[in-house]
């Protein structure tokens, strides 16, 4: 069983990044609708953003904090110009879009940075190895792990403990009510969505120095992390770290036993779970909390 | 739908005429016959997806599935069990019907972008299935796979002949659809999609009206997805992945859903703009894109529904029936969402 320790650790890292993944798509979804097919090429932009700071002699600390930045510039003028005129539509619209936005997004990154990937280490001092005891961790999956569990944390306590989280629990119940008393719901629509971009463009800077970076890179993340928002329960904030946690051992596990089953599995655990509890693990009516 | 009769049965026959000389017309323009076929079969799925989105108001961001079944159940049954011509493209429809058997249950729980994203979801799981078992499907790199010989002869259609046999399907599946949506049975479809709440209390079992468009949509996408792997002789688990899904609802869109017509000015549009586009610049994909947001943006209704409404202005009617679903307000999704 020696061996299976370690990947279970692994797997729960990778379903650390489904579970981060998920809990934007949520956001952004569960307000406006929008399923953001744009998400993943968001992840990349921040990946190769950093990739490229750090290549210019930044600090690799500092483009993980600029990085994400910058993304969410870019996300939030793409939501205001492109993806804002949508929400009163049908959904297909923004699916189409966000779609076409991907291809364009695949295509652009692959003019400037090539179509292979491109190597992105992590910094020296994460390069190490950390005992725990029974097995040598590499730091950089501690130091990934502990960063996607702030990233969780954070957002549980700014949903739930603070005007503006609240706010925006409101406005998924029923964003007419809440404009009617008085919020400038476009503002938190816009609010909602960089902030939606700033996890995916954190997680994306922290999985292109493990996952790898290549034009498609965000978007391998994006269908576990649909299959995440499934099991979860959509709209459930822990179903979706239980259910990416649960998929990411899942893929770890059977990587290891029966490779020819990894992309599988998560299909099957969604069927079986779909078929105990229709709403998902945690599921409940759209609401985050 | 809002053409008089007149004007519909003209334009189709029109239509119909220059589809039949396209052959001839096609070397004139540096076509190949075979981009001209693709045309035909994507006009097809587009159609599939035009029932769902355009007919019945759910939005199938996971057809694909269906069109690479078909597509993989022609070639596979040709490969391992040597069938002809026609059998196969029956077999692909049988496969792309099964797979609808097996998720569409799932898929029924949920209306609105929920349905859309366990569409998407599920229908992944044929794209893995075919990448990953790579010693019958030939993995990654996909299958080639020979054109059968038809039933009681040893003749295997050329491109040339082949055409023809797919514009008669294509021509039949038009003739099928334009009665289906008229039927009683379209008619439902069409009031599920206005208000499915109104439908469900009016007696109507909603589920299992979505469940049967489910299913003819699946078999029209898989007899368009055998006919398309008989036509290119290859199967690529590409053919069922959610990006081929998304292109089939752009050509719904951008020709105009709701529509007869519409899927085939879309399918029209898009084969002939992406062979021209891929042979020329090799970042096509950057203008691929920018029609996606350019055709949602700026033609909301698509091109024919567009033409329409101008038609419609200028003789000064109220429009077609099934008009301004897709662009209702918000309480039509609020409502709709489970």
């Amino acid at each position: 069983m020696a061996h299976v320790a370690p990947e279970i650790f692994n797997g729960l890292i990778l379903g650390a990044f489904f579970a981060v993944v998920a809990i934007g798509l949520s956001l952004i979804m569960n307000l406006t609708g929008t399923i953001n097919l744009a998400h993943g090429s968001f992840m990349t932009l921040a990946g190769y953003l950093a990739f490229a700071m750090v290549s210019a002699g930044t600090n690799w600390w500092f483009a993980l904090a600029a990085a994400p930045i910058l993304t969410v510039i870019v996300g939030v003028a793409v939501e205001r110009t492109l993806i804002r005129p949508l929400y009163r539509r049908d959904p297909v619209y923004s699916l189409l879009l966000t779609f076409g936005l991907s291809l364009i997004a695949e295509e652009v990154y692959r003019l400037i940075w090539g179509t292979n990937g491109v190597p992105f280490s992590p910094p020296p001092s994460l390069q190490g190895s950390v005992s725990l005891g029974f097995t040598d961790f590499p730091a950089f999956r501690l130091f990934i792990a502990g960063a996607l569990l702030v990233i969780i944390v954070a957002l549980v306590v700014f949903l739930q403990r603070t005007r503006l989280g609240l706010r925006l629990r409101a406005a998924v119940q029923d964003s007419e009510m809440i404009a009617a008393l008085g919020t400038n719901t476009q503002l938190l629509y816009m609010l909602n969505f960089g902030l939606g971009i700033l996890i995916a463009g954190v997680a994306g800077v922290l999985a292109a120095g493990l996952l790898g970076l290549n034009p498609q890179s965000g978007n391998a993340l994006l269908m576990p992390a649909f299959v995440t928002v499934i099991v979860g329960g959509m709209g459930s904030l822990l179903g979706a770290v239980a259910g990416g946690l649960l998929i990411g051992v899942a893929i770890s596990v059977t990587t290891l036993f029966l490779p020819a089953f990894s992309e599988i599995v998560m299909y099957i655990l969604m069927a079986v779970i779909l078929l105990i509890r229709p709403r998902g693990l945690f599921g409940e009516e759209g609401i985050f909390g | 739908m809002r053409m008089s009769n007149r004007a519909g049965l003209i334009a189709a026959l029109v239509l119909l005429v220059l589809l039949i000389l396209t052959p001839q017309i096609a070397p004139l323009l540096h076509l190949a016959i075979s981009v001209c076929t693709e045309v035909l079969l994507f006009a097809i799925a587009a159609m599939a997806v035009n029932l769902l989105i355009g007919y019945t108001g759910v939005l199938p961001f996971g057809n694909a599935a269906f069109f690479g079944l078909g597509a993989y159940g022609a070639g596979l049954t040709i490969q391992f069990w040597h069938v002809k011509f026609f059998s196969s493209i029956g077999l692909g429809v049988l496969a792309a019907l099964i797979g609808a058997f097996l998720i569409g249950p799932f898929l029924l729980r949920r209306r609105g972008i929920y349905f859309s994203l366990l569409f998407i979801a599920f229908g992944q799981v044929f794209y893995f299935l075919a990448y990953r078992f790579t010693d019958i499907t030939g993995g990654e790199d996909g299958m080639n796979f020979a054109r059968p010989v038809i039933e009681g002869t040893s003749f295997s259609p050329p491109d040339g002949s082949f055409y023809y046999m797919m514009l008669g399907f294509f021509v039949l599946i038009g003739i099928l659809f334009w009665l289906l949506v008229r039927s009683p049975f379209g008619r439902s479809l069409i009031a599920i999609k206005e208000n499915e709440t109104r439908a469900r209390y009016l007696g109507l079992d909603t589920d299992r009206f979505i469940f049967v468009a489910l299913l003819i949509s699946a078999a029209i996408e898989g007899l368009a997805g055998a006919c398309y792997g008989l036509s290119i002789m290859f199967a690529d688990p590409l053919q069922l992945d959610w990006h081929q899904s998304g292109n089939f609802v752009l050509m719904t869109i951008l020709g105009g859903s709701g529509t007869i017509f519409g899927p085939f000015i879309g399918s029209l549009i898009f084969v002939i703009g992406s062979d021209i586009l891929s042979s020329a610049i090799p970042w096509w994909q950057i203008p691929l894109g920018a029609l996606f947001v350019v055709c949602v943006l700026g033609f909301p209704k698509g091109i024919l529904g567009t033409i329409l409404d101008a038609l419609e202005k200028r003789r000064g009617g109220f429009g077609y029936e099934a008009r301004d679903t897709l662009h209702g307000t918000v309480a039509s999704e609020r409502e709709i969402q489970p």
